[in-house]
């Protein structure tokens, strides 16, 4: 008992004896705390007054390794593609939103948070990725240095298809915000059972199309499936969506007749549609019409 | 006994946990001395009147030289020797000081220094996925007055900036830098054959001014081909080898442009700042690799069905796939078939067209040669047998122009490129060639 005590004593006095009052010093002047300051250019001052100002969105275009993956080679954007980019991305993504659904709708859903990445990222199975979202706050936008419209130097008819394919990825994440906020009805997920893989990396788009699927890609999910039917309606117009869906012909290795395919497209189609006007009250077929429009008078 | 030992270890804990000199051996708290440190790099980068030189050897091997002049509102101007464009026109973008793990010096918008690091291939020659293996995002190790090292924070690139001098800084400005990089319109001579001559030497060479590797092509005494791959940089001067190239009573350590001259495309150049001479196109090599053509026909025939492939076709007068090989439908590669069958009491070999049907490759047409001949100079020579299978009417065109080629009189020289890849250059006047591989 005595020990006890004695013990239970010095152990007291050893633990009090630890307490120390660290002074944590000067903690006003920490370096990098609430991010990193530069001297503001032009650019800063565009997005600040074009992006951040109206619709609270923050774009992240100077290298920042630590928004970026750890394992993939990739650089900052050229200072040139920034604002006509960014523009471009306001005036057929944003507006057109803007113009269909109200102001409100656009502040309260868009991404907050804008990364430029200059190159693609390379993925180790020959793949490259054009553009990622998280959570409904950041997206991602690769491949900055290849953006080229019509009236810039060097431009091509065959850069439409990068263009494009940034407005893809815009919608198609969006699309993702969309679906995350209020579900689409689960009939969708009914047309295409069975046929969603993790394979589709190595079906081609005509294959995917004789499957009743948009793209190769929208095989890979359901969500996929419901964010690439609104992305690609959404870039190719309803005359380019409508081409797409009667230029299918021939048998799937699935056996998945030509009509079974388009009648599959065209029930996605309805539900898209449906979705749009009974979720967030906006006419799709118009915010198609704008949509393609202004992606037109940039590439054409 | 026991219990006084260990009371006496308990009252020795007690006491030394008591001693409370927790004295920090810095005088400041990190955060202060980072910022200071921060501060005093900034200074140093942007005090440099005529900004800072730098050379980096990317993660390939690669070399190249930079200039950076910083100013203090986050703005860099840069120059680099990676081509003509970028030797001549400063390129404005933005950099900041950064505490990462360690004070970071970070280009962070796209300028020269970019290209090498660029995952696209198509930028900078290196693989798709990772470009040359550079930085743009450094750690700072040590800084003083007129030098600064730097290691890549991704790929490890060692970098020392220089302060530049006056000269240094004109040097890119007035163009001296672009004139070094007349070696890049090596490119645009249409002959196989580079021929570099002094005096009375004479080698093929072969620059890659993506990489910034030049290779010397000869065939030694006992007739065996050589070939020697050595990186090489440029200065305000010349090409420079850090590693002299060397054959027998020959060094070469530096070559310097001393014009190019655009009407006959050759290069006049000093060798070792001293032997003047050139580099210009040639018809044939330099010293002929007299065994490579039965090498080449030998090592596809002594394999059972074994067989050369080309993807692309000829490359005729400077343009690749010149006959359109690639646009037949289903086109997949070109084969050479030594020994393919026999018929008449002739072994013949075959020049065939492979395609895609369905999932499978499949050899549908083709044309049949003549055993080949071997010439005592170098050549072989290929003569026309027959034609196998239907040629499709799409294909008439390539298959007519490639069999033309093919079966010219003066036939072709064989380069041995690596242990299982040749070039077939027409012996003629060396600005028709295919690439075999095995």
């Amino acid at each position: 008992m005595k020990y006890i005590l004695l013990t239970g004593a010095f152990l007291l006095c050893l633990l009090t004896a630890c307490k120390k009052d660290d002074d944590l010093g000067d903690i006003d002047n920490i370096p990098g705390l609430g991010g990193d300051s530069w001297t503001p250019g032009p650019i800063d001052n565009w997005i600040s007054d074009s992006l951040t100002v109206p619709y609270n969105i923050a774009v992240k275009y100077k290298w920042d390794q630590g928004e970026l993956d750890f394992n993939r080679t990739l650089v900052p954007p050229k200072e040139e593609k920034v604002i006509p980019t960014l523009s471009a991305v306001k005036k057929v993504w944003i507006s057109n939103y803007v113009a269909e659904a109200g102001d409100v709708f656009m502040k309260r859903l868009c991404p907050k948070f804008f990364v430029l990445v200059g190159s693609a990222s390379y993925n180790p199975d020959g793949t490259i990725t054009l553009g990622t979202a998280e959570g409904g706050r950041r997206i991602v936008l690769y491949t900055l240095n290849d953006f080229r419209i019509k009236g810039m130097d060097g431009y091509t008819p065959s850069d439409s298809s990068n263009v494009k394919m940034m407005f893809h990825t815009i919608e198609h994440e969006f699309g993702h915000i969309l679906h995350q906020n209020v579900l689409y009805t689960p009939d969708f997920k009914r047309i295409s059972v069975g046929r969603y893989t993790s394979n589709w990396n190595n079906v081609p788009d005509e294959t995917a199309h004789q499957d009743g699927f948009i793209s190769a890609y929208a095989m890979s999910a359901p969500d996929e499936d419901f964010v690439e039917m609104i992305s690609i309606m959404l870039t190719e117009g309803k005359g380019g969506f409508d081409n797409l869906v009667n230029s299918i012909t021939g048998t799937s290795p699935n056996g998945t007749t030509a009509d079974q395919a388009k009648d599959k497209l065209r029930q996605k189609e309805t539900i898209v549609v449906d979705y749009f006007k009974d979720t967030w009250n906006i006419d799709f077929y118009s915010l198609q019409a704008r949509t393609r429009a202004s992606i037109v008078a940039l590439i054409k | 006994m026991k219990h006084i030992v260990t009371y006496c270890a308990i009252l020795m804990l007690a006491l030394a946990a008591c001693r409370k000199d927790d004295k920090s051996v810095f005088d400041q708290p990190a955060d202060a001395r980072i910022n200071q440190a921060l501060s005093q790099y900034q200074q140093v980068l942007t005090a440099a009147p005529n900004g800072w030189e730098a050379r980096i050897t990317t993660g390939t091997g690669s070399i190249f030289n930079f200039h950076f002049k910083f100013n203090d509102a986050n703005r860099v101007v840069t120059y680099a020797d990676i081509d003509t464009i970028t030797a001549s026109t400063p390129r404005e973008s933005s950099y900041r000081l950064k505490a990462l793990q360690q004070p970071s010096l970070i280009f962070d918008t796209y300028t020269y220094l970019h290209m090498l690091a660029d995952p696209d291939g198509a930028v900078n020659g290196g693989d798709y996925g990772s470009g040359l293996q550079s930085d743009f995002e450094f750690a700072i190790d040590t800084v003083t007055a007129d030098s600064i090292h730097l290691t890549g924070r991704f790929n490890k690139t060692a970098v020392t900036l220089y302060k530049a001098t006056p000269e240094q800084e004109a040097a890119w400005q007035n163009g001296a830098w672009r004139r070094t990089l007349d070696f890049q319109y090596l490119g645009s001579i249409l002959q196989y054959f580079k021929r570099l001559s002094w005096g009375s030497n004479a080698y093929d060479i072969s620059i890659n001014n993506d990489q910034h590797t030049i290779t010397f092509i000869w065939v030694d005494s006992g007739g065996n081909l050589q070939r020697v791959t050595a990186a090489f940089y440029y200065t305000s001067q010349g090409l420079f080898l850090p590693t002299p190239f060397t054959n027998g009573g020959v060094t070469i350590s530096s070559i310097t442009s001393t014009g190019w001259n655009p009407g006959t495309r050759t290069l006049s150049i000093k060798i070792n700042g001293g032997t003047s001479g050139t580099i210009a196109g040639a018809a044939k090599p330099a010293q002929v690799d007299l065994d490579a053509p039965r090498r080449w026909w030998d090592y596809a025939a002594q394999q059972q069905n074994g067989y050369w492939i080309s993807v692309n076709g000829f490359h005729v007068n400077g343009v690749d796939d010149a006959y359109h090989v690639r646009s037949i439908p289903n086109f997949y590669f070109m084969l050479f078939w030594p020994a393919y069958g026999r018929q008449s009491n002739i072994t013949y070999d075959l020049l065939g067209y492979v395609t895609v049907q369905g999932n499978s490759l499949s050899l549908d047409f083709g044309a049949a040669t003549l055993p080949p001949t071997f010439t005592a100079d170098g050549r072989v020579i290929f003569q026309l047998f027959g034609t196998l299978g239907d040629v499709p009417p799409e294909a008439a065109g390539a298959f007519a122009n490639t069999n033309t080629q093919m079966t010219e009189a003066r036939g072709f020289y064989l380069v041995q490129t690596s242990a299982t890849t040749y070039d077939m250059v027409s012996a003629k006047d060396a600005l028709a060639w295919i690439t075999w591989e095995y």
